[in-house]
């Protein structure tokens, strides 16, 4: 259990904060001073694989390496769904946390990793309670409810944070004694402790970030208004014409999210933003946040 | 009747927490001949109403650009020279607080509340954080067995003067204070001597996260300690 709390530990340190997609050690370092709480490490940022069609696995070592050494805030870096071995080779890199993300291409259709197995802590991507408590039961020190990545549309991040809060509120107020909690917990395919841990909080037992297609200071406020720990933004950022300037309005904005005409300084001027895709364009069986089980 | 206000530094990071426990422990009776009012510390005017801060967990950087480019740092100066408030860091809220930063980033600033040099991520990446049981007897009376949880933690890497020509060191901008640095606690791990823990007058200075143990015997210290008694 102790062990546990360390993982979830880190994750409770980054709360309120922005996590960015970075490619390069020069993007790190722009994520850093403009100040992002971590950094996500990959190859490709997620608008990029999206259009590329080909499988895409964890990102060379060297490159993680990189960007660890670049900077000194947490580094996090990706790894296919189920794919144990390229999460055994970061927990060697000692990269500081793992993310098993629908944004690769799947390794394993069936099962998610063990991650309890892993000294490393890990963070899963979720679209409803469900999703999110079996993440949780296999040892996920983090959640960060699915947007749909790589598109600059917001809408799928804000349905899917909206669902996890409706169902926790619904199962408080309905789940009343521990015959429909087991009942639930088993529809839900998770332990009902579990479940009950969620009931006496009213909320995760871990930290919830919101992920997938932010693209602006305001996009960032809302999730935060909706009940998020923080953010990670992808695409957005390095898709923009001046990426310092916008990572750092994001960051303001994440913070000041209460307070309307701070998110108006912070939303005035920012250059061309990313274009992005609207998520009706996507066909239902080519969406990232369809994929884990 | 006292009243008192307690902000928690609300830029990023594990402020909730801090909150939460020190709203918790002032339920108690023994604390019924006083009112407590409790704040997130955003803005400048939200920090005036203070008479006590907590500065929190989180990532030093992040913080120290928030405030400065929200306008909170002149403020959060201005607070730390107040001989009348009390101020409390833990880990990122340590490194903000100190005189001096040893590997920090250039665009960084730190408070100058504790005449220290703090070393960031001193014990390494996340694999290398850790929980230890620690006795804090010497200075919080019966606090034999607390789980001090370190995470990416900073540690004290000296105490007073340091030579400011030396290269990549970041130091604060407010004058060094008065009274003297008082070692709390020296934490022995492979081999190590390391300070996790300093006081200096109304400014208290820790490495790990109370607030991450659900244990609500540090919090209660620091409020007996240094809110009620840098107010009398």
């Amino acid at each position: 259990m102790s062990e546990f709390k360390i993982k979830a530990g880190l994750a409770q340190m980054l709360k309120g904060g922005v996590i960015m997609d970075v490619v390069t050690p020069e993007q790190a370092v722009i994520a850093e001073k403009a100040g992002a709480c971590a950094v996500m490490a990959l190859e490709k940022i997620p608008a990029d694989m999206r259009k590329s069609g080909q499988v895409c696995r964890m990102s060379d070592p060297k490159m993680i390496k990189s960007i660890m050494e670049a900077v000194s805030i947490p580094v996090m870096a990706k790894v296919r769904i189920g794919h144990r071995v390229e999460a055994q080779i970061l927990e060697a890199l000692e990269v500081d946390y793992i993310d098993e993300s629908e944004v690769l291409t799947p390794a394993d259709k069936q099962f998610h990793i063990p991650k309890h197995d892993y000294k490393i802590p890990f963070v899963c991507g979720a679209k409803d309670l469900g999703e999110a408590l079996r993440r949780i039961h296999e040892g996920a020190a983090m959640i960060r409810t699915k947007g749909e990545a790589g598109t600059g549309d917001v809408s799928e991040a804000v349905k899917h944070i909206t669902i996890i809060r409706a169902q926790i509120k619904e199962a408080i107020e309905t789940l009343k004694t521990e015959e429909q909690i087991e009942a639930k917990a088993k529809e839900l395919r998770v332990p009902a402790a579990l479940l009950k841990e969620v009931i006496e909080l009213g909320k995760l037992p871990v930290v919830n970030f919101a992920a997938g297609g932010v693209a602006t200071p305001a996009d960032a406020a809302l999730l935060m208004q909706l009940g998020c720990d923080g953010v990670f933004v992808g695409s957005g950022i390095f898709k923009s014409s001046d990426p310092a300037k916008l990572a750092k309005a994001i960051v303001n904005a994440t913070t000041h999210y209460q307070d309307p005409k701070a998110i108006l300084e912070y939303s005035t001027d920012l250059g061309e933003l990313m274009a992005g895709v609207s998520i009706s364009s996507i066909k239902d069986n080519e969406r990232l946040s369809s994929r884990g089980w | 009747m006292t009243s008192f206000t307690i902000g928690v530094l609300a830029l990023q990071g594990a402020f909730f927490e801090h909150l939460e426990f020190l709203k918790s422990i002032v339920q108690s009776p023994e604390y019924s001949a006083h009112t407590f009012q409790f704040v997130q510390v955003k803005t400048g005017e939200q920090l005036a109403t203070c008479d006590s801060l907590v500065i929190p967990g989180g990532e030093s950087t992040s913080i120290s650009l928030i405030a400065e480019r929200t306008f909170l740092l002149e403020p959060l100066l201005a607070f730390v020279r107040d001989p009348c408030k009390s101020v409390w860091g833990t880990c990122a809220g340590l490194i903000f607080l100190a005189q001096h930063l040893k590997n920090g980033k250039k665009e960084q600033k730190v408070l100058g509340g504790l005449n220290i040099e703090v070393t960031r991520n001193a014990f390494g990446r996340q694999l290398d954080s850790f929980e230890q049981v620690l006795d804090f007897s010497s200075f919080v009376p019966g606090l034999t067995d607390f789980p001090a949880v370190f995470i990416r933690a900073p540690v004290v890497s000296r105490i007073g003067v340091v030579d400011l020509a030396e290269e990549g060191l970041i130091s604060s901008s407010n004058p060094i204070l008065d009274e003297p640095v008082e070692v709390l606690h020296k934490l022995h791990r492979n081999g190590h001597e390391l300070v996790v823990a300093v006081r200096q007058g109304n400014h208290l200075g820790t490495s790990f996260h109370p607030e991450l143990s659900s244990d609500l015997r540090f919090h209660k210290w620091f409020l007996d300690e240094f809110v009620l008694k840098s107010a009398s």
